[in-house]
């Protein structure tokens, strides 16, 4: 993705479509389409995109999407593949992307079949945290503290986030990986990367999202590069489960929580206490993740 | 049978039509805008460059373009580039990433470039008036550039057989090739400017005699009349003025130089004499006296420090007391310890050293001649500029006044509303205030050799500089690349702010309203 | 012709094989385990000619066939009662999505609490899916429907069930008569129907929209659905020219005189067909098709049977109306003149029909009773 060679004509989305301003998911896509495309084939299952896409006979990008239903991402996938491989397409790159609750919750069944089966293609996971083409209610992938519309003040959202790229990674697939739209390059890489490999790839985006995180629409690429140095959302990769490596450098100077945490409102309110929790969990994840980093370069 | 049923022939979930004919500009509430911020290094330039301008059209290697935007300030970048003492290079904000840019060897390829490829620079189309310029020094020729390119018939009268003034006979060619001054004043005859040389104000015509045939005068006819240290022994034989010995130095008539050679003062001059003595056959031992400390020098610091390479001796803070002589030929100079404080120079007469010496060079100032302008015809009004006006200045410093001396005759002549003299007080763009991080895998990069790749540092602070992140990060492609520049594409801009915020040279600001 | 010797299941099983689909998705359930070992054993001898995927659900296997479906590939799932009713979201869709997905239902209760018994209405209660449901009374039955099904769906491009009764058809063997491919072929070549996701064309393929727009398509497709039942007819009768069979929308055997018919479908079809010798007077009219609901044709067999009284047997209930087999019918009569009576047996759970009972069951219904309806459990 070089820059000054990118022009409306080589890019694989249109603009007018109905993405909130400010849209992770879909600046998050733009990339995604551009990488893979143009050979490339969707499975999209319920989630925001389903409404960025448009209306038919409108469309928001220049490759095929086949709408699917909420749970079903997983295994569309590997119908979309199989079938294209049956026609003769093999050539054809397919994505399924979900958001976080086509990911973690109610699309975790077809997606860990479909990565028990090493089905050949690449499952993007485009994380905004919460329920958010519904209105951000609570999801698996929200983050412990945060308020949503189904943890509404004084709650807030109980339990840690869901680890699922370690749930990914315990499945052994040739590729997993975390990006942000902060960081395009690493982005493409990733996406460049997991395109020549066969089998399941799994790629999840955080993708923030400004009115359900209570952000402004300009704060988008700044929060997911704070959510990185944080250590938040560390950006890593792990081949079959077992090499993980960091693919950032900034392992040493993570910056602090509290100024991710403070552009959002869904966090307002946190106090001193969730907030330290919050930072001790962040910090057990990036220690946990370091280790497995430097586990990973002994066996190597 | 009955026919073959294809539900998709309506097309309602067969979609392929593009979605951008949904207008996603009218949710804007706020549009961004690009603007022009103050740039250290426009802020430094004693031309008011656009730096980050041209240095982006040099990035793309567009000449034609660079050149253009170069001459809204500055004609002779080829000139400057050679002699300008850069300062605009001292806040360069790349400094604090790595290095600072050298700003000045772009400037000198921009310039090098048009010499090599303006040999017939278009004629002026139109003809609004005749001017007469008095003095050819780079005032002088600043001045006739812009009325000529403004459509005036220009003629330069010079006093002396050399054209350039200072740049011919003060500069040294170690610092400015005649070559280039030569093309320089070729492409200035080309564009129709007349030259009269050995024709001085005073003598050989006056004010009134110009103003007889030309609508409008500038008067730049330097500072060359060289102050006195008024010390003892200063008249005698082997004493040389800077300007004398530079423009003999100029014209190859080798002077006379006995070794050791002492120079005394501290600006341009002075290092300029120390340099070119250094170069005479037969000289192998100069020393440089300066009354002050080093940083209070006025001369360029490069120069300073290209000098003592040389092999220059400094000496600081010591004032000339006496030029001593011995059998007719110099033997030595005495100088009192000396130093600057709040009230001025502090000369110590009780702490004295001596320095042997066979040649002093005395460069410690030089006054305008007002002479020539003879008796003042109250009626008439003329401008005046450069050296003669401001005392003893840069290159650049005299091109500028010549630039501002064009545009207030062409608005006196033309009943506009004279230039404004506009003082910078906007305070340039810090290093803090870029947002280096968007600038993807910007890696640490010193100097390059190339002017292109040392363009290609260029942050551009405060100026688009087609950087392109604007247009990678807008989720909405409401970002156009027309021909690796970017525009917006308001009919898509939902008004995010995601350029304005991640725009790493702040070159964007959001407006209210949705137009 | 050679006959062979298998289960309904085994049938099914074999007719997916001969056809030659792109692939099979599929996940166990008793009492559809047969299939897909007959196709797992037809994949180990390399003899399945497709990509045979084992998923982790039956919701996605049916997602696995919409996504290969929506690639233009002939695909083929099958299964039961609570792998039906945990697919009820992708079967709704599939249909939507107008895909020619064939997919085997053997009937079997839905609990709680377990059962494994031939109850109907594990498929029945999917009958407004937007599927087309064609019940077999027979494994030969079985063979000869999963051929048509394909023609069906593919010409219609909607989905069709092929539904048939647990053990009592899926596990009891039969002689049937088993072409090979190639004379299978002469009935259905390669599938050839238009891809939905065709790679380098842009398409939002089942993107949202209004209301207005689904009111269309839904029309559109109830009314292409109602070409179901001419198209069959036509479809079976280039079916005989090549295997001497032919099949219909709704079978009807009725002796001259009958005023009692006896209205089913499935497997119980086939009891009754064994029993009618002994039941002087009585006709049956065998529901094959049962969506789209062939009205029309019920409607034209009653009048031209001056059938008086209809007895329908229903292995299924829905609970809080009673038997839906019989409530699909009342609703097709509605307006005749002349209207005959409705009597219906509730074999819910999937209880077994005895000759005995479907004895008693008529003579009591040829009384004054003018409709109503009898648990199994009362004539035992």
């Amino acid at each position: 993705m070089k820059i000054e060679e990118m022009n409306r004509e080589n890019e694989m989305i249109y603009s007018g479509h109905s993405a909130c301003p400010g849209c992770g998911a879909a600046l998050a896509v733009r990339f995604l389409t551009k990488t893979l495309g143009p050979n490339l084939a969707i499975a999209l299952t319920a989630s925001c995109w389903s409404i960025i896409a448009g209306v038919p006979p409108l469309t928001a990008l220049k490759c095929p999407i086949l709408h699917c239903p909420f749970p079903s991402a997983g295994s569309v996938g590997s119908g979309l593949r199989r079938g294209l491989n049956a026609k003769g397409m093999l050539d054809t790159t397919v994505v399924v992307l979900a958001g976080d609750g086509g990911t973690f919750d109610i699309g975790l069944q077809a997606l860990s079949g479909a990565a028990q089966r090493n089905e050949d293609y690449i499952f993007v996971c485009y994380d905004n945290e919460a329920y958010m083409n519904t209105g951000m209610q609570t999801s698996s992938a929200t983050p412990f503290g945060a308020r949503t519309n189904t943890a509404p003040y004084p709650l807030f959202k109980e339990g840690q986030k869901k680890d699922i790229v370690q749930i990914m990674a315990a499945h052994s697939i040739p590729y997993a990986a975390t990006a942000t739209v902060a960081f395009p390059e690493d982005m493409e890489n990733k996406f460049k990367f997991a395109k020549e490999l066969k089998g399941f790839r799994f790629i999840h985006i955080l993708s923030p999202c400004p009115p359900g995180w209570g952000t402004e629409s300009s704060d988008t690429i700044e929060l997911s590069r704070l959510a990185v140095s944080s250590g938040a959302f560390p950006l890593f990769e792990v081949k079959y489960g077992m090499e993980w490596r960091m693919t950032t450098p900034l392992e040493d100077k993570r910056t602090p929580l509290g100024d991710y945490l403070g552009i959002q409102r869904r966090f307002k309110d946190i106090d001193s206490e969730r907030l330290k929790i919050l930072q001790e969990e962040v910090n057990y994840e990036w220690e946990l993740l370091q280790d497995k980093v430097r586990r990973s370069e002994i066996l190597k | 049978m009955p026919p073959v049923m294809i539900n998709q022939d309506k097309g309602y979930s067969f979609g392929n039509e593009p979605i951008s004919v949904n207008k996603t500009g009218e949710w804007r509430f706020l549009t961004p805008k690009k603007i022009k911020k103050l740039s250290p290094c426009s802020q430094g330039c004693l031309l008011d460059g656009e730096i980050p301008d041209w240095m982006e059209a040099v990035k793309k290697e567009e000449w034609a373009e660079a050149w253009n935007i170069m001459k809204r300030n500055n004609p002779f970048p080829a000139l400057t580039g050679y002699v300008c003492f850069h300062p605009c290079s001292e806040n360069c904000n790349r400094g604090q990433l790595d290095q600072e840019l050298d700003i000045q060897a772009v400037e000198k390829k921009i310039g090098l470039w048009r010499l090599n490829n303006y040999k017939h620079e278009t004629e002026p189309c139109s003809f609004k008036g005749r001017v007469a310029v008095v003095g050819s020094g780079p005032a002088g020729l600043s001045c006739a550039f812009y009325l000529t390119e403004a459509g005036y018939e220009v003629t330069v009268y010079e006093k002396s057989d050399l054209i350039g003034g200072m740049l011919a006979l003060g500069i040294p060619e170690y610092r400015l090739p005649r070559k280039v001054l030569e093309q320089e004043l070729q492409l200035l005859k080309n564009k129709g400017i007349i030259f009269i040389t050995n024709s001085a104000l005073g003598s050989d015509y006056s004010l009134a005699d110009l103003y007889s045939k030309y609508d409008q005068v500038f008067v730049a006819t330097g500072a060359w009349v060289a102050r006195k240290a008024l010390i003892p022994g200063e008249e005698n034989k082997g004493v040389w003025n800077a300007l004398e010995l530079l423009s003999a130095y100029n014209r190859s008539k080798i002077p006379d130089l006995k070794n050791p050679v002492v120079v005394v003062g501290g600006g341009n001059a002075a290092v300029d004499s120390a340099r070119s003595a250094l170069r005479l056959p037969g000289v192998n031992q100069v020393s440089l006296v300066y009354r002050r400390g080093r940083i209070e020098m006025p001369a360029d610091q490069s120069e300073v420090e290209a000098a003592e390479k040389e092999g220059v001796e400094l000496i600081f803070n010591a004032t000339p007391r006496k030029i001593e002589t011995d059998q007719n030929q110099l033997s030595e100079i005495i100088f009192d310890y000396s130093k600057t404080n709040l009230n001025g120079l502090i000369i110590d007469c009780n702490k004295s050293f001596k320095k042997e010496c066979k040649t002093v060079i005395m460069a410690v100032g030089q006054n305008a001649d007002l002479s020539v302008l003879g008796l003042l015809d109250e009626a008439k009004t003329f401008i005046a500029g450069g050296d003669m006006i401001s005392g003893p200045a840069t290159v650049a410093d005299a091109i500028r006044a010549g630039r501002i001396a064009a545009e207030t005759i062409k608005s006196f002549l033309e009943g506009l509303p004279g230039p404004l003299d506009d003082p910078k007080e906007e305070v340039p763009i810090l290093f803090e205030e870029l947002n280096l991080a968007a600038r993807l895998n910007m890696q640490p990069l010193k100097k390059q050799v190339d002017p292109v790749s040392e363009a290609g540092r260029c942050l551009g602070c405060g100026t688009c500089n087609s950087c392109g992140i604007c247009y990678l990060f807008c989720p909405d492609l409401a970002v156009d690349n027309v021909g690796g520049r970017y525009e917006f594409n308001l009919d898509y801009c939902k008004g995010c702010g995601i350029c304005v915020k991640e725009c790493p040279a702040r070159a964007l600001v959001m407006e209210g309203g949705s137009e | 012709m050679p006959f062979e010797v298998v289960s309904g299941s085994q049938a099914a099983a074999i007719a997916v094989q001969r056809v030659g689909v792109d692939l099979v998705a599929a996940y166990p359930i008793t009492p559809q385990t047969a299939i897909v070992e007959t196709l797992a054993n037809y994949d180990a001898k390399g003899e399945l000619g497709c990509d045979f995927v084992s998923v982790e659900s039956e919701y996605s296997a049916l997602a696995c066939c919409n996504g290969a479906a929506a690639a233009g590939a002939r695909v083929f799932t099958a299964t039961a009662s609570h792998g039906l009713a945990y697919m009820h979201e992708m079967i709704h869709w599939c249909s939507g999505a107008r895909l020619p997905i064939v997919m085997v239902n053997v009937n079997r209760a839905i609990g709680a609490p377990w059962c494994l018994d031939p109850d109907q209405g594990d498929s029945l209660s999917q009958r407004d899916t937007g599927w087309m449901q064609i019940y077999c009374s027979g494994a030969q039955e079985v063979f000869d429907t999963v051929l048509q099904a394909y023609r069906l769906s593919e010409e219609l491009l909607l989905p069709c069930m092929v539904v048939f009764d647990g053990f009592y058809i899926s596990h009891t063997y039969e002689a049937v008569d088993i072409p090979d491919k190639e004379q299978v072929s002469k009935f259905i070549g390669p599938s050839n129907f238009k891809a939905q996701v065709v790679p380098g064309e842009p398409g939002n393929i089942q993107g949202i929209i209004p209301g207005e727009i689904q009111h269309q398509l839904v029309k559109k497709r109830s009314e292409t659905m109602m070409f179901a039942p001419s198209l069959f007819e036509e479809l079976n009768k280039s079916f005989e020219k090549i295997f001497g069979r032919c099949y219909r929308a709704v079978e009807v055997v009725a002796p001259i005189g009958a005023k009692t018919a006896i209205f089913t479908a499935g497997a119980t079809a086939e009891t009754v067909r064994w029993c009618l010798p002994k039941m002087e007077g009585t006709a049956m009219i065998q529901l094959r098709m049962f969506r789209p609901f062939p009205a029309e044709q019920i409607r034209s067999i009653i009048e031209k049977n001056n059938f008086e009284r209809i007895v329908v047997i229903d292995r299924n209930c829905s609970v809080g109306v009673g038997g839906i087999l019989a409530q699909e019918l009342k609703a097709a009569l509605y307006g005749m003149s002349k209207l005959p009576a409705v009597h219906d047996l509730i074999l819910a759970g999937g209880i077994d029909l005895t000759g005995e009972m479907l004895g008693q069951m008529v003579e009591e219904s040829d009384g004054n009773v003018k409709t109503g309806y009898k648990w199994g459990d009362e004539l035992l």
